[in-house]
């Protein structure tokens, strides 16, 4: 049985994890909730007593995934019968792999495309409509239960319905499925299967969820129909922080306990953590202006009683934003002796943050960054190519050693779903084949692309017989040679050496510079958010007070000590006649709060 | 949980087979080579924990050789489960990976192993254009094993045996048609990678008993080693602490004997004197390591066994052969039995041969005592005292047809009466039958007899070589037993020899008949009408059924024996029959009549007055290659057989050709002995008796010894025989 020292957890995170019914808790910004779900699922794990069931945590990015699971390992805990990954994988490994047969759209096989090919296909359709303009982006769609959904206004409704049609119309021909489809299709054999949730029940005796304030109804409904099948039996542990949802757009959602009830038809015991260890309690007051579910936070940290400095600018010019933003940096390092990597700047866009953030380090080249635009390539977790670039770019270590085993045997299990014969390599021998291969190569993508060739060659597989691994490697490298193009084309200079690119697999380091979405779960001593315009904070598909009043909420949440917030000017939208300069953030605006003086 | 069936495409010696298994015992009986190890591999392969991993990727040996070339094809092994119980949370992740679950309750699972080309050889299989049979060929000729891949499914619907399925999934070799489908869903869905079948369920193979005393030895192998291995762990601490410390001391005891120290003093101090104190070493000890390790303690305990009753327990080396057996069958169930008590979703017993060297009376009782609840055991046999004891509904027959095996399911169809006849005529010696390649159903002894000397007289081949078993049902219910055979059970062929019974004589009543003699016509009339109707029984049951086919004898055995002008036989044992002087001149006299009336009447009677059975094994003493089989005889065992290939009819005209030989050099002896006694008219007799044979050989010799069997035309030389032997009655070698 796991134990725990005294001071590792406090009484509202041991009243949590000792609870032996189903607990529904509610984790304030700041309040050890991973730790706590880390403790819950380590003692859940030594509890188990039969070898054939698992214990399923599932969370909303790989990188939490992977991250709880090495601090369970590192409590010493077994975590051969943990499995841990996000709401994707979680439907693929346990319903679209084995049951794949039951549905007519998967029987056959089929391939998963990521994003960008997703984008790509969707882009060219939009383009091919004459009769009418329609972009990518302009409206996102997601699956409920009852079928598909889209967020766009309503007239616009049969237009993106044609091209949606046409685009999974596409995917069908091509044996495709994108992420959607992934949960669409789960739920569809789930629910016309009514032996399958009975079977998959039966191996599971736990089931995590974190950060359930982003998770969408299809995916409460699929969790659920397995924890109903159990009749109980199967215990629930599902914690997160309504007052973070920031995933409205694309369907996310805070459950309430009673509809997760009705769902799962087992009772939840509601819990709280209250605590917060990270910010000031001027911080935490300030955030709260933004609740927009009532909580009780108390500042219990040892920044509890730090003088914070928050102040709001509303006058910098978008020109001049480079300019302001250095000098908070320096301020704050300079002044307040705080650390680089203490240092986040957040935006609402990936575009804005790329643009500055390689001019911060023109402006700052005595400091570093780690943020968008430093990476060559996009972060697909879900492409083969990049998880194998995972590998091939970290350094043989002892302390990796685990990690890289775990990643090889991800790729193994990937090149099996390919249809490759895998069955006499190890995740060992692949990852002794990856690290014997040097390549003399400085260019990044080629240096990649000529590892791959070889690796393949020693394991003497053809990868372009496989029409998965070769559509995720055009995917990959076009993609990847997209961006460099963009990046370039807006800075002359943009490094692209393999270098670079193994930088971007090193811990953290340096200044954060990352979207609001992105920074989940993070925590600095300074935030400097820029870009809190209408329109983008809250976004133009959905412009309510509630979801901008979120973002705002996981913004303040992230300081510990200070927070500048700017809503700059200069940034217009609309064409022609349209054109209209955006306006800041109209519930940040309303707030009447007695800021600090921006650099005393 | 347990396995109802097992479908073998292409592996092995199985170009298609379908094994069908119940709850409890089962039998799987076949000759020699006819696959049973081959089957149960196959199982292992799926199955035991105790295979190597890469014991599933398969080799070109693997494959079915009657496929010809292989390259392209598949290899399918198929195991289907029932049973289920859904509920049971131990067999979850069996139900996750392999239960069929488009219903609501699960009751049906299968678990296959599929050995097949790598999806870029079936893709560019698929893209070959239809019909063009060089592009095929030239394609196959690039692939090897190494573009094979094995893939482990579940949750298959489709019958693996269906040639159709076949063709769906893999493709159609002769048309050139391959599937565009790169995945599909008809071999079901790969298990997951967390569901291992051979960890969940507990299986135990105990292989044909052939070097059980090695066995003993290895201690790989030694199941006395394994079964004290798993007990080792459970040793308390308490018990073996007492062992331990003994232990310890005997160490102390040992090393503390005055000549052990003795001698490492000696060695102190001759390593002193030869390298001086500088570089000797500090100090030097003897020291006992009798191990006080329990797993190793172990290690060294064995079996002493005493089997006679002088009390003198031996090692196992020296127990007969059969003891040792029994051991170590013994060891290997008590381990089952260990492994048993593990959770596990099914448990499996597979026992290959087990009457390799054990008494038939235990081979009786053991079967009938193997019987563990919730055990499926399969065992193998060609023993036909084990499969006695069987049950026909829990068996499969494997036999050899072309080279590749086939399997029957003997019971399949049958309703319970007729599976209950069938059985109780399943005695140890008519159990033959289920292992034959081909049976010859007769009614009594005299065909018992004589038909093997028939053939071997006149073939020169012993029913056995030709794989025909001829069973003596000892009355005419014949279809009790030939109902085996039958496009749904045995596919072997199944000859019915019996008689018509019509009689042979006038059977009038005139009144001038005296009654023993009214009797007998009486009696001869009612026989034709019994004889008649169930010819037409006979012939309805054989109807639409290729496998069984009756051969009537017109009247009986005896009669029929005669009418084919064998009647110098039947003079030959007039004197075994009969004493009276007179007696055998009247017999004599009336066995040389041409009426069938006379002669048949005494054949007859001289049978009966002697016993049928007795009769026949007189008669069958004198007989030799220059008689004359009865047709329907000859046509049942042709039937049975089916047609002789070249290497039997290159044997039947050697063994004619030898028999003439031999004849006339018998013959010759005689002249010669006739000669010397100077009875010249029978020497002429003989003489001219012998003169055709001598021609005949004179024109034969040089041709058979010029003839190639290998490339000549056996017909030729066969029609030479006949053509330069215009005396001998060779209808027989016209029809072969």
């Amino acid at each position: 049985m796991f134990v725990w020292d005294d001071g590792d957890l406090n009484a509202e995170q041991v009243a949590a994890i000792s609870e032996p019914n189903n607990v529904f808790l509610m984790a304030c910004p700041g309040s050890g909730k991973t730790r706590t779900l880390t403790y819950k699922i380590a003692l859940e794990l030594s509890r188990l007593d039969d070898p054939k069931k698992w214990v399923v945590a599932i969370t909303y990015t790989h990188r939490a995934a992977d991250e709880i699971r090495d601090r369970i390992e590192a409590l010493g805990v077994d975590t051969m019968q943990l499995w841990i990954g996000t709401i994707h994988a979680f439907c693929l490994e346990w319903i679209l792999k084995p049951y794949g047969l039951y549905h007519r759209r998967l029987m056959n096989g089929f391939k998963i495309i990521n994003s960008y090919d997703s984008e790509e296909i969707i882009s060219r359709i939009c383009s091919n409509i004459r009769t009418e303009r329609i972009r990518y982006g302009e409206c996102n769609h997601y699956y409920e239960s009852r079928g598909l959904v889209l967020t766009c206004a309503r007239y616009r409704a049969p237009l993106v319905q044609r091209v949606l049609n046409c685009y999974h119309q596409q995917l069908e021909d091509n044996n495709q499925i994108d992420f959607e489809q992934i949960l669409y299709f789960s739920y569809e054999i789930i629910s016309e299967n009514l032996a399958i949730a009975k079977i998959i029940s039966n191996l599971f005796s736990y089931v995590l969820i974190d950060e359930y304030q982003d998770t969408k109804e299809i995916q409460y409904s699929i969790v659920s129909s397995i924890v109903k099948a159990s009749r109980g039996r199967v215990k629930t542990f599902i914690v997160g922080d309504p007052n973070q949802a920031i995933y409205g757009s694309l369907g996310g959602y805070a459950i309430a306990r009673n509809e997760l009830e009705r769902l799962t038809e087992v009772l939840f015991t509601p819990m709280a953590l209250n605590k917060n260890y990270r910010s000031s309690r001027k911080i935490i007051d300030y955030y709260r202006s933004f609740n927009v579910s009532p909580s009780a936070t108390v500042a219990e940290g040892e920044h509890a009683d730090y003088d914070s400095i928050i102040t709001y600018d509303q006058l910098t010019h978008k020109e001049d934003l480079v300019e302001i933003v250095s000098r908070h940096i320096e301020d704050s390092i300079q002044n307040y002796g705080v650390l680089e990597r203490e240092i986040c700047v957040i935006a609402p866009w990936w575009i804005h943050l790329a643009a500055l953030t390689r001019n911060l380090v023109n402006r700052l080249p005595q400091y570093s960054f780690d943020g968008p635009g430093l990476v060559p390539f996009s972060r697909d977790n879900e492409n083969f190519w990049f998880k194998l670039t995972q590998i091939v770019l970290t350094e043989p270590s002892p302390s990796m050693y685990v990690k890289r085993l775990r990643w090889a045997a991800d790729v193994l299990n990937d090149m099996e779903l390919a249809l490759v014969d895998v069955n006499l390599i190890s995740p060992k021998q692949l990852l002794k084949t990856v690290n014997s291969i040097s390549i003399s190569e400085e260019d990044g993508l080629i240096y990649l692309s000529s590892f791959f060739d070889e690796m393949f060659c020693v394991l003497g597989i053809d990868f372009n017989l496989y029409p998965m691994l070769k559509d995720h490697h055009e995917s990959f490298f076009n993609s990847a040679q997209n961006r460099i193009d963009r990046l370039r084309s807006e800075n002359a200079y943009f490094a692209t050496d393999i270098g670079a690119f193994r930088r971007a697999f090193k811990p953290r380091t340096g200044i954060k510079v990352s979207t609001i979405h992105g920074v989940k779960g993070g925590e600095y001593d300074v935030v400097i958010s820029f870009g809190l315009l209408q329109g983008l904070v809250p976004n133009f598909n959905d412009l309510s007070v509630d979801s901008a009043k979120k973002l705002l909420y996981v913004i303040g949440s992230r300081a510990r000590k200070n927070l500048h917030l700017i809503s700059e000017r200069g940034r217009f939208f609309g064409r022609g006649q349209n054109r209209e300069e955006r306006q800041p953030t109209e519930i940040l605006q309303q707030l009447n709060y007695a800021y600090d003086q921006d650099f005393p | 949980m347990h396995i109802t069936k097992l479908s073998l495409v292409n592996y092995r010696n199985f170009r298609n087979a379908r094994f069908l298994f119940n709850k409890g015992i089962n039998t799987i009986i076949g000759e020699n080579a006819s696959g049973k190890t081959n089957l149960f591999r196959a199982m292992r392969l799926l199955l035991d924990s105790s295979m190597p991993r890469f014991a599933t990727k398969l080799v070109e040996g693997d494959f079915c050789r009657a496929l010809g070339d292989w390259r392209g094809h598949w290899v399918i092994i198929s195991l289907e489960f029932d049973d289920i119980a859904c509920d049971e949370a131990s067999q979850s992740l069996f139900l996750h990976g392999a239960g069929n679950a488009e219903d609501e309750v699960v009751s049906r699972a299968t678990y296959n192993l599929i050995f097949r080309p790598k999806a870029y050889v079936r893709q560019a299989l698929a893209q070959l254009p239809a019909g063009d049979l060089s592009a095929l060929e030239t394609y196959l000729n690039t692939i090897n094993i190494d573009d094979y891949e094995t893939v482990l499914t579940g949750k298959s619907v489709v019958n693996f045996n269906d040639p159709e399925v076949y063709r769906n999934i893999v493709g159609d070799f002769e048309l050139v048609v391959f599937p565009e489908l790169i995945n599909n869903s008809d071999i079901g869905i790969r298990l997951p990678n967390i569901l291992n079948m051979p960890n969940e369920v507990s299986f135990t193979f105990i292989k044909a008993l052939r070097d059980v005393v090695s066995d003993f030895r290895s201690n790989r192998t030694n199941p006395l080693l394994t079964l004290l291995k798993s007990k080792s762990g459970e040793i308390s601490q308490a018990d073996f602490q007492p062992i331990a410390e003994l232990v310890g001391a005997l160490n102390n005891e040992v090393e503390g004997l005055s000549d052990i120290c003795d001698i490492r003093d000696d060695i102190a101090t001759t390593v002193g004197d030869t390298v001086g104190d500088t570089y000797s070493p500090s100090s030097i000890s003897i020291r006992s390591s009798l191990t006080d390790d329990s797993d190793q303690l172990f290690q060294a305990l064995k079996l002493f066994v005493s089997e006679s009753n002088d009390g003198h327990e031996g090692a196992i080396h020296e127990m007969s052969l059969g003891g040792a057996n029994l051991l170590y069958l013994t060891l290997k169930l008590l381990e089952f039995k260990y492994q048993n008590s593990n959770q596990s979703i099914a448990n499996f017993l597979l026992i290959e041969e087990p009457e390799a060297h054990i008494h038939t009376h235990i081979q009786k009782s053991l079967f009938d005592k193997i019987n563990y609840k919730d055990t499926q055991i399969i065992y193998s046999t060609h023993s036909s005292h084990i499969s006695e004891v069987s049950n026909i509904e829990s068996m499969n027959i494997i036999g050899l047809v072309n080279g590749s095996g086939e399997v029957f399911q003997p019971s399949l169809g049958l309703n319970e009466d007729q599976i209950g006849f069938v059985q109780r005529y399943l005695d140890a010696i008519r159990s033959n039958l289920l292992f034959a390649r081909s049976v010859v159903l007769v009614e009594g002894d005299a065909e018992e007899i004589l038909i093997p000397i028939l053939i071997k007289k006149v073939l020169g081949l012993s029913l056995d070589e030709i794989g025909v078993s001829l069973v003596n049902i000892r009355s005419t219910g014949f279809e009790n037993v030939a109902r085996l055979f039958d496009e749904q059970r045995i596919r072997k062929r199944c000859s019915i020899i019996s008689d018509l019974d019509a009689a042979f004589f006038d059977t009038v009543v005139l009144e001038t008949d005296n009654a023993a003699l009214k009797k007998k016509k009486e009696k001869a009339l009612s026989s034709q009408e019994v004889g008649l109707a169930r010819k037409v029984r006979l012939d309805a049951f054989c109807l639409n059924n290729p496998w069984v086919s009756t051969f009537y004898a017109d009247h009986t055995f005896e009669v029929d024996f005669i009418k084919s002008s064998n009647e110098s036989y039947l003079k030959k044992v007039v004197g075994d029959v009969y004493v009276q002087p007179a007696l055998k001149n009247t017999a004599i006299e009336e066995l040389s009549s041409p009426d069938v009336a006379v002669s048949g009447s005494r054949a007859l009677t001289m049978a009966n007055y002697q016993g049928k059975g007795w009769f026949a094994l007189t008669l069958g003493k004198v007989i030799d290659f220059k008689v004359a089989i009865p047709e329907y005889i000859f046509d049942a065992v042709k039937f049975a057989h089916g047609n002789f290939n070249e290497e039997l009819i290159f044997k039947m005209l050697k063994h004619r050709y030898e028999s003439v030989v031999d004849h006339v050099k018998y013959g010759r002896e005689i002249v010669e002995r006739l000669s010397e006694e100077g009875n010249s008219a029978r020497k002429n007799e003989w003489e001219n008796y012998l003169a055709p044979y001598e021609a005949g050989l004179a024109e034969f010799t040089p041709k058979w010894n010029d003839f190639n069997p290998i490339v000549g035309d056996i017909g030729d030389i066969k029609s030479h025989l006949i053509n330069d032997f215009p005396v001998e009655r060779n209808d027989v070698l016209l029809r072969v």
